[in-house]
């Protein structure tokens, strides 16, 4: 089991190398508590994340939220969401203060050229293992399918789809009852 | 500075779907609404959020607010934007932990399941859009893909990897 040390410290790692929003950080937080650490199951993760992108907020910051509070209760919600916060607003004071021009600097930039398709990899690859697991088959594939594309390239905001879900959902638990 | 914390209390509480959604939220209230920086700037925020870690919404928050107030305003309105966060999303957490065994309840999960599968792919291909530029990006997720699939590489080092190949080659 966790103690609430390696969790503070297993989310600030995860802060500190979520790089393009929370999204990026989706493989890390699975690779480190699913993978690595075996705190929680691969079906309670997804769970979790669907729930933290129903939820208004920052999605990195309700994911921790419910790792942290799944794990370890009220304590361990504050810890995790501190260590994803503190690498963030670290770096970002020292950038306000320190260099104003640093999104210029030619390293910084290069590096971001690399890291921008590293990081769509980096999503890639779970994405496939997570969709074995949700019970993705030919039958349902239109859901996902239909999402990415109204999300993806008609601009939809995702609340309508999450709010027709959830309703359609429970409908059809209802008449199946 | 209270009315800053409120803003970015607002931004929390209306903003779904995460990165790109909040910035969309934060430059109305910051730039259109308030006029707390000018849109030149606020692409600089986009910019350097994008280039930093953590969440874009908490590294945009912590920005506007080091700008008008220091440390301290920067302090309020990361915890303005995460306040909304902690409370529904608790509540969101304590409904599951309570409710997960319900069939019912199962059923929302089980699609709703699907449909986060969709906005990962939706936000990998927004992400996409603007990594593509030339093939050394392809060939860069072409060897990113290749290093965690076969080896099943934490995703931390190949970070490291690709930002040094970047640095290096770019």
């Amino acid at each position: 089991m966790c103690s609430l040390i390696s969790l503070f410290t297993t989310f600030l790692k995860i802060g500190a190398f979520t790089i393009g929003g929370a999204y990026a950080m989706i493989p890390l937080i699975r690779a480190e508590v699913c993978q690595k650490r075996g705190w929680m199951e691969d079906l309670e993760f997804m769970d979790g994340l669907a729930a933290a992108q129903s939820c208004p907020g920052p999605i990195a910051i309700n994911v921790s939220i419910y790792v942290g509070y799944h794990l370890k209760g009220a304590k361990g919600m504050a810890v995790a969401v501190l260590g994803t916060v503190i690498p963030s607003t670290l770096s970002i004071i020292l950038i306000a203060m320190l260099f104003s021009r640093y999104a210029e600097a030619e390293l910084v930039r290069k590096a971001f050229h690399a890291l921008k398709p590293a990081v769509v990899a980096l999503i890639a690859l779970p994405l496939i293992e997570m969709a074995r697991k949700a019970g993705l088959r030919p039958s349902n594939l239109w859901l996902p399918v239909l999402v990415l594309v109204l999300v993806g390239f008609a601009d939809i905001s995702p609340v309508y789809l999450i709010l027709l879900t959830i309703a359609v959902s429970v409908l059809t638990s209802l008449r199946r009852t | 500075m209270l009315s800053m914390f409120f803003t970015f209390v607002k931004v929390g509480l209306f903003s779904f779907g995460g990165g790109y959604a909040i910035l969309a939220m934060i430059q109305q209230e910051v730039v259109s609404k308030h006029g707390w920086l000018s849109p030149g700037e606020f692409a600089d925020v986009v910019a350097i959020s994008q280039m930093t870690p953590g969440p874009i919404a908490i590294n945009a928050a912590t920005f506007i607010g080091f700008r008008q107030y220091g440390v301290l305003g920067s302090l309020l309105c990361t915890f303005g934007v995460i306040l909304p966060s902690l409370v529904l999303m608790l509540i969101l957490t304590l409904t599951y932990l309570k409710l997960r065994k319900r069939p019912w309840f199962q059923n929302i999960f089980k699609n709703l399941r699907l449909l986060s599968l969709g906005l990962i792919a939706a936000a990998m291909i927004m992400i996409g859009r603007g990594a593509f530029t030339d093939w050394f990006s392809v060939g860069i997720f072409g060897i990113c893909f290749l290093i965690v699939w076969r080896w099943k590489t934490n995703p931390v080092y190949v970070l490291v990897l690709a930002a040094l190949l970047g640095m290096g080659l770019g």
